[in-house]
């Protein structure tokens, strides 16, 4: 895969991620890594990940492989 | 008698759930006749802590706290166990770490030093609030269920149940709240939660001897 394909890919996840957050309502609050041990809301996180930065790229992370679990329900046979 | 203990500080709002829902494995440590040892707060620091695991040799350890790939904090942050610096002071024991992706290079490396078995947590892990709950963890129905999964895990080392059970235990429960946070009607947001459950679960792992138990020969 070429820089230029797999930068338009990155891309992708992260627009597909930010609509995801944008349903979550502002009440709802998650704390996720180090980052003071503080909660975060919907617009903390779609700032990480619009930022690219570190927790935004784990935030993405998570969100995807949330999805990619509906088409191996498996996964959550422990 | 079996010598289990507790690093608990409570420094933040996270800390302060993490803190709040591991009481009652202090109690239960205690009410088994275990020798508990429950350094919380202030007294979670290293030089406590440290000194602690060397003159009393727990068999179990649970660390609540924050984390990174090669460390686990107290409190402050204060690092209290790192790669660089001392992950064979967990020789001999079962550790569980609350913390975030400590399993990931500490884990495998205090087990290749003489730990037994590392339980952690390989990225960061998620915690989430209820907004009606006004940070009070004892009204909070949502961190209930991100953190029920852990207790039951540490209580089943408490009870004798060896790793590869409790760790299955664990991630039965969590994938149970994950259904339910998918399928109730009771709380609109709840869906919204369950991606973040999702990361603890695939995050959750142990290194080191899954039979190993405190009521066996380690």
């Amino acid at each position: 895969m070429s820089e230029k394909t797999q930068d338009n890919l990155e891309d992708i996840k992260r627009e597909i991620v930010i609509e995801r957050l944008r349903q979550i309502p502002t009440t709802v609050k998650i704390s996720f890594g180090r980052d003071k041990g503080e909660f975060m809301n919907r617009d903390d996180m779609i700032r990480q990940v619009e930022g690219n930065t570190e927790l935004g790229r784990k935030i993405i992370h998570v969100q995807l492989d949330y999805l990619k679990a509906f088409k191996n329900i498996s996964l959550l046979e422990a | 008698m079996t010598c289990v203990l507790f690093s608990r500080p409570a420094d933040d709002s996270q800390l302060n759930y993490l803190h709040y829902y591991s009481k009652e494995l202090v109690e239960l440590s205690e009410m088994l006749g275990h020798k508990t040892i429950n350094k919380e707060l202030q007294e979670a620091n290293k030089a406590t802590i440290i000194s602690l695991v060397k003159k009393q040799k727990p068999r179990l350890i649970m660390f609540n706290g924050h984390g990174s790939p090669e460390e686990i904090c107290g409190h402050k942050q204060e690092v209290l166990v790192s790669t660089i610096e001392n992950s064979d002071i967990l020789k001999g024991t079962i550790t569980y770490t609350l913390s975030c992706s400590s399993a990931l290079v500490l884990g495998p490396k205090s087990v290749e030093e003489g730990a037994v078995c590392f339980i952690g947590y390989e990225s960061d892990f998620a915690l989430g609030k209820d907004p009606e709950s006004e940070a009070s963890p004892r009204y909070d129905k949502i961190a209930k269920l991100f953190l029920e999964p852990s207790n039951l895990l540490f209580s089943s080392l408490l009870r004798g149940q060896n790793v590869k059970i409790s760790v299955k235990k664990a991630k039965q429960k969590m994938a149970d709240n994950i259904s339910y946070l998918n399928t109730t009607k009771s709380f609109p947001e709840a869906i919204y939660y369950a991606p973040f459950l999702f990361g603890n679960y695939m995050s959750l792992t142990s290194h080191g001897n899954q039979d190993a138990s405190i009521d066996a020969e380690l």
